[in-house]
């Protein structure tokens, strides 16, 4: 991805010459808003497009420190940069690096990163994301080409997307992780595509879509890696996703590619809540920290006053116990941190030779035995879970199985 | 909520929720997001006739209790409002309905009970004061008794159906100590500028007071000795608001653990996962707290205890943080569908959010409380 050692541009010398050009040709955010496309066209044209991109594939054969420097440059100098090629530019664009065909590299690289055209990722369904091997999308292999059927959910930028990256299911009959492939799939001018962008919990349209795929056709060699092979693949494409929100990655396209979030000025944004909070009396960490513990013991002792009577009245039936043991040790427990923070050096120090037991440091040191003994907090918890809200049980290795075979079993797993 | 419900009080919650399930249920709540009051007058006066707004009204008036502890028969209801996130002026048109009968004496505000009473008309608090002001000392409206009559200026924040409110009570500094007044929403510089809340249909207004002039009789009980009063109103708001909050946390947490036995992952129900679990059942200890201290406060209102100011801070504080708390879990839990326009947790999260913020944060709950604690007594 780099030139040889040697060769490549030292980042001082790049940033410097990064800086006349944006100072030259880039307007401020107080300027004349230009579009994305228009932007992205004269970064790249300038040479400053997919910098750490090699040169065959229309990259300017740099770095990732070199791409740092430059939009580093832009958002110092808060020059407008385009805002809609974070997913195209910063993780699909990577991804075909890595993972595409000769062909695909050449038909589409210098194109996503001159901005002429956007490509994101389909990845989670509407029955699930977290567990994304689960996909149940359908792709079918008939002669020489597939057919897509289906739906996916979260789709950041769909619908102002050319192409999306979809990862299907192509094997049925084996393990999840291995019946799965990546497909390039058009999404304009198909009438089996539609897309709709979700309005979202504030009423607004968001950048995320919903997309259904009614028997799509597209050509085998849309295939990114191999058949049923789409799992290692989409890896590498998680990775870059990742990167691009800790903003570390090729997505690192400056304050205009980030999302909302994540371009707020924190100081100023302290700077202003500080204002606020000084203006409406003194709310101080420590006072709100002793308040809340105190306020703690007094709901503890109400709460165990009404599990006695639910008791006895059978309105409350099973192991409430537990619930009162939670509560009231993890209570103690926060007391005694409380205390040390308040107290400071006075809480873990006193005057003389001997040894003083009734301090707050002292205290602490065994602060955990009401959340250990008699059943730790986490068994509360499952207890609380499983017996108060009915959920179901973890699965158990042990239950039904000689104990010997148990320890055997259990030395296998670690 | 209550462990111990009476014949009539379980009647009244039936009857209120087979009303809310019928009238407003999620899919009105989300129509009346565009309706600029958020809420039908017509239907108003429906729940009124369910006795949502007699509670506090004596008998006399046409109202009446329905187990002579009006504060526990009134967070009966705000459980179920809180259930649904119903719409509906309860809490401020029972408050001041509360504050006119508290106060005695005030013909005027005796004779508006009837209406209160009947839905006929709709009266709002004007209490806090813009900046987030929402305790007694750090009020500037004033309120000066002279040649018979009463003239009151300041400028009020948040109040609550501002924009519909036919009659507002104007808590102010007085000679002497806290004043009330009774102000008609449309007495000679009296501006009402209404406004909106990220609540689909709690709507809150600013109200200015321009040198507004009323008879001696607009004065709500003793002018200058209303502190006593004031303490008890906002307890009561407080408690009702507590009260349904613990009605949002728990329908919001029963509908996620319904979605989460749907929704299969890696091959389980997703809350068959310790770590989802874990967070449910810290979900339900704060839960039994919350209606725990909830409970305590609208026993010690009703009782007419001395803890109840130090209670209602410890309410608020308790159940303003957990309740918005459970809800966020919820959408946590429910993942990308929480934060849709779609799923319904939006409701709850609007509300939840409102919630903590008015009456005072949970923040500034527990900073009043070191006060009060600070003041003598332990609780």
């Amino acid at each position: 991805m780099t030139s040889t050692a040697g060769t490549t541009e030292s980042v001082g010398h790049f940033a410097a010459r990064a800086r006349t050009w944006i100072e030259d040709n880039l307007p401020t955010w107080d300027d004349e808003p230009v579009d994305d496309r228009t932007l992205q066209n004269r970064i790249y044209d300038a040479g400053f497009g997919g910098i750490a991109f090699p040169v065959d594939h229309g990259g300017a054969g740099l770095t990732l420190a070199h791409q740092r420097a430059f939009y580093d440059c832009t958002d110092e100098l808060g020059r407008q940069v385009p805002r809609q090629y974070w997913v195209s530019i910063g993780m699909v664009a990577p991804l075909l690096l890595e993972r595409g065909s000769e062909a695909q590299k050449r038909e589409f690289l210098p194109q996503l990163l001159r901005g002429d055209i956007i490509m994101i990722q389909l990845l989670s369904e509407p029955r699930g994301g977290s567990d994304l091997a689960g996909a149940t999308t359908r792709l079918t292999r008939t002669g020489d080409h597939y057919v897509l059927s289906g739906s996916k959910m979260w789709s950041t930028n769909a619908y102002i997307a050319d192409y999306g990256i979809c990862l299907a299911r192509s094997n049925w009959s084996v393990p999840k992780h291995r019946g799965l492939s990546l497909v390039i799939v058009p999404l304009k001018d198909d009438p089996g595509v539609s897309v709709h962008r979700t309005r979202m919990a504030d009423g607004e349209l968001g950048d995320v879509c919903e997309e259904f795929f009614d028997d799509v056709v597209l050509p085998r060699e849309n295939l990114i890696g191999d058949e049923d092979d789409g799992w290692a693949v989409v890896q590498s494409l998680m990775v870059h996703e990742r990167n691009q929100t800790a903003d570390i990655g090729y997505g690192r396209l400056g304050a205009g590619g980030r999302s909302t979030t994540m371009v707020v000025d924190r100081t100023a944004e302290a700077t202003q809540l500080a204002a606020v909070a000084r203006e409406r009396a003194a709310l101080d960490l420590h006072n709100q920290a002793v308040a809340d513990a105190y306020i703690d013991s007094v709901v503890t002792r109400l709460t165990g006053d009404r599990i006695i009577r639910g008791l006895a009245l059978g309105t409350h039936q099973g192991p409430w116990g537990s619930l009162g043991k939670l509560r009231g040790s993890e209570d103690g427990h926060r007391v005694a941190r409380t205390r040390l923070a308040v107290l400071g050096a006075d809480g873990v120090t006193w005057d003389g030779d001997d040894v003083q037991p009734d301090n707050a440091g002292t205290a602490w040191l065994t602060a955990r035995i009401a959340t250990i003994g008699g059943g730790t907090s986490e068994i509360q918890r499952n207890i609380i879970s499983e017996r108060l809200l009915g959920l179901p049980r973890e699965p158990s290795f042990d239950r039904d199985v000689p104990f010997e075979e148990v320890l055997r079993n259990a030395r296998r797993r670690g | 909520m209550h462990l111990e419900l009476t014949d009539e009080q379980r009647s009244f919650r039936d009857t209120a929720r087979r009303f809310i399930e019928s009238r407003t249920p999620l899919t009105t709540v989300r129509d009346l997001y565009d309706e600029p009051d958020g809420f039908d007058r017509g239907w108003w006066r429906e729940a009124a006739r369910l006795g949502w707004t007699s509670l506090f009204v004596p008998e006399t008036h046409g109202g009446g209790t329905l187990s002579g502890r009006a504060v526990t028969d009134a967070v009966v209801l705000a459980e179920e409002i809180g259930r649904l996130v119903s719409p509906g002026p309860v809490l401020p048109v029972n408050v001041v309905a509360a504050a006119l009968a508290w106060s005695g004496g005030g013909d005027r505000g005796t004779a508006l009970l009837p209406a209160l009473a009947a839905g006929e008309a709709i009266a709002g608090w004007a209490f806090a004061e813009p900046g987030d002001r929402w305790t007694p000392d750090a009020l500037e409206t004033v309120a000066v008794i002279d040649d018979g009559g009463v003239t009151v200026e300041g400028e009020k924040a948040y109040v609550e159906a501002a924009g519909v409110a036919d009659h507002l009570l104007v808590t102010a500094r007085g000679d002497g100590g806290l004043t009330q007044v009774l102000v008609p929403a449309d007495a000679p510089g009296v501006t009402v500028l209404r406004g909106r809340s990220v609540d689909m249909t709690r709507r809150y207004g600013r109200v200015r007071l321009t040198g507004v002039r009323l008879p001696v009789e607009a004065v709500v009980g003793q002018p200058g000795r209303a502190a006593d009063v004031v303490e008890r109103q906002l307890a009561l708001a407080l408690a009702l608001q507590c009260a349904e909050m613990v009605g949002l946390a728990e329908r919001a947490m029963e509908t996620t653990v319904e979605y989460g036995r749907d929704r299969i992952a890696f091959g389980r129900p997703i809350v068959s996962f310790q770590v989802l679990k874990h967070r449910l059942a810290d979900m339900a200890v704060h839960l039994e707290g919350m209606k725990a201290v909830t409970e305590e406060l609208a026993a010690s209102i009703d009782g007419k205890s001395a803890e109840t100011s130090r209670l209602a801070s410890i309410a608020k504080a308790y159940v303003g943080r957990h309740c918005l708390e459970i809800v966020d879990d919820c959408v946590q839990i429910t993942g990308g569908m929480g934060v849709t326009w779609e799923h319904d947790l939006h409701l709850y999260n609007r509300r939840a959010a409102v919630d903590r913020a008015m009456w005072g944060t949970p923040e500034l709950h527990r900073r009043r409380l070191l006060d009060l604690l600070a003041d003598g007594g332990r609780l």
